[in-house]
């Protein structure tokens, strides 16, 4: 089924408008499709770290064929030739198994207070808060010291919504939104657990699987 | 070249033509994800995208001497994800599949959805989207998911920015007709 | 030889633990007063003799300042840390994981926070096994509660999907799969059900138009 929209709410969508500069009658239209515009999933999406070992298993084996014969090339100091299509959490079985070792420490030997992890890559989490008429919005968090200047939140083409995407160490972080410098707010799309200041504070637990990671 | 100065695109591919075909990794590694979501949402599928990204880079290394302007890698790499994931959803039709037989969660690092209300709208959303045609859907993405203009949007297609509002106009009011009432 | 290569752990660990001091009155410096910072220095070096991990401590005090907390509740809340990690370890090593790593001391921790009591964590410990990490089976069970999933049926629902021998990738799926439960209206509680192997069929996603409840909300 088709429904169409206001010409100026089509512009309103297209980002060349704002809802105050629509006329009244159509504010209401104008706001019920912002709305379903802000609800996009927007998460970037992180693809395997095996893609590059097979991308370069097959482009060493092109390399190599006749038709290139007459090109040089250096070899690789090792060939890897996967011929299976190798899925993350089989690679995340043997990964989190070498973690495990490289981080088990005897009892009473700390690493001191600041280890940096890890043998994981960072996973890219997006922050989303959606706070019409904000005029500035950051998260701050374990993964920034708290500091809010560290993670300002950018507005998006959508009117009100607001988005950062951060990496993250495998680990579980606790965070808030901090609105104009003043207003605290947890993320609504999040658990939340005590702060132990009479408050909540969001969290989002990352886990390391294969060559990436997942927010949980 | 001084430490912290990455090569650019061009110089990385003008490398790998030379014969220098480990270089190439570098150029993987930088483009893996760059259209990872643009690719899971044409496809609906996280592992459909994996594969796609995946045979675009090995054919853009086939097809490396053809690239034009090596500076402008990105573009010319995006087309060829883009045929390549039109040209998969051809072949769904083809074989007569569902789209929603390909609807799966988009995995990846996502964001704990809480809320009862940002996780059920998120998928009802999901879902509309499933009835634009490849072009449509193709707009709103680029536009409304990664964020680019319509001029940026008009150069990485090939299309006219009339046309690609003419597009992206239709999807609106085909979404509203599914989102309201 | 042995004893020599103990000495030399040792006196790597005091010099970590040293390094570590220093660090933490240069992150504290300028945030807090100099008595919060030296207390909190305190509470640090407390943990790390235990073979605790300091850092939860230092950002619980960073948190505190950020938040502006006034210094007797931030000093409560990082000693609330402090005993929140002991209590980690000694049910850790009571389920016998002799030698509890950091990730699975600081997750366990959390996991308290999260509403889960010392014996949930035995248990979880004591029916965590290879491929799955501690660490990972902790987090997913602490996420889930604090989702609103009881803290019995969060603990029950990872222990039993590991014993039906699902992939670690399937367990860290719970929490998303309980999610997608309560966007279909299910409570917390009933989303953990659904959430459970083929067991109880979740309830199927409307294919038809959306449902009233799937309208964005109207001004």
């Amino acid at each position: 089924m088709v429904k169409s929209h206001h010409p100026l709410v089509r512009q309103l969508l297209d980002g060349e408008l704002s809802l105050s500069e629509l006329p009244p009658e159509l504010r209401a239209e104008g706001d019920v499709a912002l709305r379903w515009l802000a609800g996009v999933d927007r998460t970037p999406v992180v693809l395997s770290a095996a893609v590059e070992e097979l991308v370069m298993a097959q482009v060493r084996r092109h390399a190599r064929s006749p038709a290139r014969r007459g090109w040089r090339w250096l070899l690789g100091p090792r060939e890897l030739d996967i011929r299976l299509r190798v899925r993350p959490w089989v690679l995340g079985a043997v990964a989190a198994g070498a973690a495990a070792l490289l981080v088990t420490l005897p009892r009473g030997v700390p690493r001191g207070v600041r280890e940096v992890a890890s043998t994981h890559p960072p996973v890219y989490v997006r922050f989303v808060l959606y706070a019409p008429g904000a005029g500035r919005v950051a998260v701050a968090g374990t993964f920034n010291q708290w500091d809010a200047d560290a993670g300002p939140l950018a507005p998006t083409h959508t009117p009100g919504l607001w988005t950062a995407t951060l990496p993250l160490l495998p680990g579980q972080h606790q965070y808030v939104f901090l609105v104009d410098g003043q207003r605290w707010v947890t993320d609504p799309a999040a658990p939340t657990v005590d702060d132990g200041f009479g408050r909540r504070n969001s969290v989002v637990a990352v886990s390391a699987q294969g060559g990436g990671g997942r927010a949980l | 070249m001084g430490p912290g100065q990455t090569r650019s695109d061009g110089e990385i591919v003008r490398s790998v033509l030379a014969g220098n075909v480990e270089d190439y990794a570098v150029l993987v590694r930088r483009y893996r994800d760059r259209y990872a979501r643009y690719a899971t949402e044409m496809l609906s599928s996280r592992d459909a995208a994996e594969d796609a990204v995946q045979d675009a880079l090995v054919r853009a290394y086939d097809q490396l001497a053809h690239c034009r302007d090596p500076e402008k890698f990105a573009g010319w790499f995006f087309l060829i994800l883009r045929n390549r994931c039109f040209a998969e959803r051809r072949r769904w039709h083809r074989e007569a599949r569902s789209l929603e037989e390909h609807d799966e969660a988009i995995a990846g690092p996502e964001r704990a959805d809480g809320a009862v209300e940002v996780a059920e709208r998120r998928r009802t959303i999901e879902e509309a989207l499933q009835l634009l045609t490849a072009e449509q859907r193709e707009v709103f993405v680029l536009k409304h998911v990664e964020e680019l203009s319509y001029e940026e949007i008009a150069v990485r297609t090939g299309a006219s920015v009339a046309s690609l509002k003419m597009r992206m106009h239709r999807a609106y009011d085909r979404l509203r007709g599914e989102l309201e009432e | 030889m042995r004893a020599a290569a103990l000495a030399l752990l040792i006196s790597a660990g005091v010099a970590g633990a040293i390094a570590g001091q220093a660090d933490v009155k240069a992150r504290l410096a300028g945030r807090l007063p100099p008595a919060v910072v030296g207390a909190v220095q305190q509470l640090v070096d407390s943990a790390v003799a235990k073979g605790l991990p300091g850092e939860p401590l230092v950002e619980k005090a960073i948190e505190g300042s950020a938040k502006r907390v006034e210094p007797a509740r931030l000093l409560s809340a990082v000693r609330a840390v402090l005993g929140r990690l002991t209590d980690a370890w000694t049910a850790l090593r009571a389920a016998g994981v002799l030698t509890p790593n950091r990730d699975a001391i600081e997750t366990g921790a959390f996991a308290l926070n999260a509403g889960l009591s010392a014996e949930q964590l035995r248990t979880l410990a004591a029916h965590t096994q290879a491929p799955h990490s501690l660490a990972a089976t902790l987090r997913v069970a602490a996420t889930l509660a604090a989702l609103g999933v009881p803290a019995n049926d969060a603990v029950r629902l990872v222990r039993d999907e590991i014993a039906a021998g699902r992939s670690p990738g399937d367990v860290l799926d719970l929490p998303r799969r309980v999610q997608m439960g309560m966007a279909g209206g299910a409570s917390a509680a009933q989303a953990a059900g659904f959430a459970r192997g083929t067991a109880q069929a979740p309830p199927e996603p409307p294919r038809g138009p959306p449902s009233s409840q799937g309208r964005p909300h109207k001004p």
